[in-house]
């Protein structure tokens, strides 16, 4: 049996709800037959009846609904068409679900699923990782999960936190990933994985990059160059212990994303070894991070937009120069 | 006819790239095998590139001046089947095709480094592989806080990275340099250094972090050897050079004022440094207004200080403070030297070993025998010139050949 990272998706969902009754899916056309977007709901609705259901077209009302259920005891799925839309609810993720708790002591448990990420020829307004802007706000959880294993547990593990979580989950891998079984349990939420062991360099990345880096890392093996490769899994909460130590092995990082590069998640990963592990650094730390551009329709703008395993080749040949 | 090509050798371990210095041949001339055709330079020597085998250049693709990796092709040569045969199953890059089209990140580097040449006009070459080392070497200027903090752990100075040969960029001494360097010399025999040797150590290394200078000239020790016989306590050659320093500086203070930023200070009190030899290193205790001492004082004073010295009694305000030092190295049969200052103090006056010379006497016309001793002063060169210690030093000799003075 081979399942793919969007199955995951979907079997972790299936699972949430047959195992506990407050959870529900909300979401645009996710109790319709095509089951969202990109069919991460295809056939629950049918399976669990009344508990997968469609909203209007807003983005808005959708979180805002699901805060109100949350707080009152239930543990909401809000899925998103697109990461990039999630944008029209953010009064309601930053800050209502993000300080809830903070103001009332009521917890808002709910979990928002934003398919992330590029895929050829998708544009602007399809193609956004958000992880960076939602990292930045307390009372939020973001996870960003790189195989199809962590896309299972993880957002498991998302609808049982009782903080709101924003669950971005890369389009690119939902076809191109396949794991063989899913596992009955992974890693906590904070704790990075080393994805590649290596002493020469350590590419901390996270998402779809991960499997750039370690594309990267194979290659630049055939030079003899042995590259360590840290998969963040969250975003937020970052594991900065997993990131030094690594550094510590190997004296140089790279730190790899997919999204902007002004105040990303690189630039934190990079800040926080700077700041608590300077003298663990033998050469300036660098970072290979989409252009600080809209993301471009044509496919070729696109491969050059988007931080490939030969940029990251390049920058860490000449990282490893210096 | 098949073309050959002539590539730049591996030149020496961790050796990256050369610079052509010359091009012996121009195409059309015929070559031998293993002929000398081209000069080039790398950090460490100037060497030759010889021809692969006998025949007629084709043409030199490499320009005197510029930069190559190892492996590059400089030019090349119309041989025989036979032994372009032999050739061909070596692959080789070729210099116009240097960075491989299969990596575009590194299509993309190059880019930049012509557009770097465009700004500056220094050509800006990448290399095929490896971590290169430049031709021209900058030495390794830049430590990276991973090598500080390895440094600090060890409590290693940069001096001590003086032996490694860096492999990072500019020939900066890399975290895995010292790594191995520290691995490389645990095999040899090792013991710690005393208290007083690393004390001396550190005095020196921050002491040569001045611009120090050295002026000389000789003495004639007769008159002093005579009068030291007729003086109470047989007092040494290295008194009558502190007594004759501290009646100079007293004469011109200034001469011996410290820099500090843009500040010169002067000392209140002309106080003068001994150096002794004790035990595995060197102690400098001052002698506090020297030039208020009288020689017969200062006998006294020194065998006080032997004595303290071999108890190792000397403790460490007896050893600050002081403008000036005088170091007998004459004592060990030397004739001459270049000792540094102690990092707080401007001077270090140095006597070396007495010796009979022959000098000529204008009035008997002839040469007649002198003990005669070279003298040094080395000094700050921020703070003094040659001229100005040329004259305190002359004045010091005035003063030695001329001992009833003291």
């Amino acid at each position: 049996m081979s399942i793919t990272y969007l199955e995951a998706i979907r079997e972790a969902q299936a699972k949430l709800l047959r195992d506990d009754k407050r959870v529900f899916i909300y979401g645009q056309d996710v109790g319709g037959t095509f089951g969202g977007a990109f069919k991460a709901t295809k056939g629950l609705a049918k399976e669990f009846p009344g508990r997968v259901l469609n909203t209007p077209i807003s983005e808005d009302a959708m979180v805002g609904t699901a805060i109100g259920a949350a707080m009152e005891g239930m543990r909401p799925i809000v899925e998103m068409q697109f990461a990039d839309f999630s944008s029209i609810a953010l009064n309601q993720v930053l800050n209502n679900a993000g300080t809830i708790f903070w103001r009332t002591g009521i917890s808002c448990p709910i979990t928002i699923r934003l398919p992330s990420g590029g895929t050829k020829g998708s544009g602007p307004f399809h193609s956004q990782s958000m992880e960076a802007l939602y990292s930045h706000y307390p009372g939020l959880i973001v996870m960003t999960p790189a195989t199809v294993e962590d896309a299972y547990t993880m957002l498991i593990e998302a609808v049982a936190i009782d903080d709101p979580v924003v669950y971005c989950e890369h389009k690119y891998l939902y076809y191109h990933l396949k794991a063989d079984r899913l596992p009955s349990e992974g890693l906590p939420v904070g704790q990075a994985r080393i994805a590649r062991v290596g002493r020469d360099l350590t590419i901390v990345s996270y998402s779809a990059m991960l499997h750039e880096s370690l594309t990267a890392a194979e290659k630049l093996a055939r030079e003899g160059l042995e590259i360590e490769v840290v998969d963040l899994r969250s975003v937020k909460p970052l594991d900065t212990a997993t990131v030094l130590a690594s550094v510590a092995r190997t004296g140089r990082l790279l730190a790899v994303g997919e999204s902007f590069p002004w105040g990303g998640v690189t630039a934190e990963v990079i800040a926080r070894v700077a700041a608590e592990g300077f003298h663990l650094l033998d050469a300036a730390p660098a970072r290979v991070n989409a252009k600080d551009t809209p993301i471009p329709y044509h496919p070729n703008l696109w491969s050059a937009h988007r931080p490939s395993s030969d940029a990251i080749v390049a920058k860490a040949r000449q990282l490893l120069r210096e | 006819m098949p073309q050959v090509p002539i590539i730049m050798p591996q030149l020496g371990e961790s050796i990256a790239e050369a610079t052509i210095v010359s091009i012996k041949v121009q195409p059309g001339d015929e070559v031998a095998a293993d002929q000398e055709v081209i000069e080039v330079e790398t950090n460490k020597a100037v060497m030759g590139v010889t021809t692969p085998c006998a025949g007629a250049v084709a043409r030199i693709d490499a320009q005197v001046k510029e930069t190559y990796p190892i492996g590059a092709v400089l030019g090349y040569i119309e041989a025989s089947e036979k032994d372009a045969a032999r050739f061909t199953n070596q692959t080789v890059a070729d210099v116009r095709k240097e960075v491989p089209k299969e990596i575009p990140g590194r299509a993309d580097e190059e880019k930049v480094a012509a557009r770097k040449t465009a700004d500056n006009g220094a050509k800006a070459k990448v290399s095929t592989d490896g971590l290169p080392v430049p031709a021209a070497a900058k030495g390794a200027g830049f430590l990276s806080p991973r090598v500080r903090a390895r440094m600090a752990e060890l409590q290693l100075t940069v001096a001590d990275l003086a032996g490694i040969a860096g492999t990072g960029s500019g020939n900066r001494v890399t975290i895995k340099d010292l790594e191995n360097y520290l691995r490389q010399i645990e095999s040899q025999m090792m013991s710690d250094a005393s208290a007083i040797r690393s004390g001396v150590a550190d005095a020196m290394r921050r002491s040569w972090s001045r611009p120090l200078a050295t002026v000389g000239s000789s003495v004639n020790l007769d008159p002093l050897l005579n009068d030291r016989k007729r003086r109470e306590g047989k007092p040494g050659p290295a008194l009558y050079a502190v007594r004759a320093l501290a009646l100079a500086l007293a004469e011109n203070p200034g001469a011996a004022a410290k820099l500090i930023g843009s500040r010169l200070l002067q000392g209140n009190s002309i106080d003068i440094g001994l150096a002794i030899e004790a035990d595995g290193g060197i102690i400098v205790p001052i002698i506090r207004g020297a030039d208020k001492t009288s020689l017969a004082e200062l006998v006294g004073r020194y065998k006080e200080l032997v004595n303290l010295g071999r108890e190792r009694r000397i403790s460490p305000d007896m050893q600050t403070g002081g403008m000036a030092a005088v170091s007998n190295f004459g004592v060990f049969g030397v004739e001459w030297g270049t000792p540094i200052p102690l990092p707080d103090q401007t001077m270090i006056l140095g006597l070396g070993v007495g010796k009979k010379m022959p000098r000529w006497d204008e009035a008997k016309a002839e040469f007649v025998p002198v003990t005669e001793a070279q003298i040094t002063l080395s000094f700050d060169h921020r703070s003094l010139d040659g001229g100005g210690a040329g004259r305190l030093l002359k004045r010091v000799i005035e003063l030695l050949e001329d001992p009833a003075s003291l």
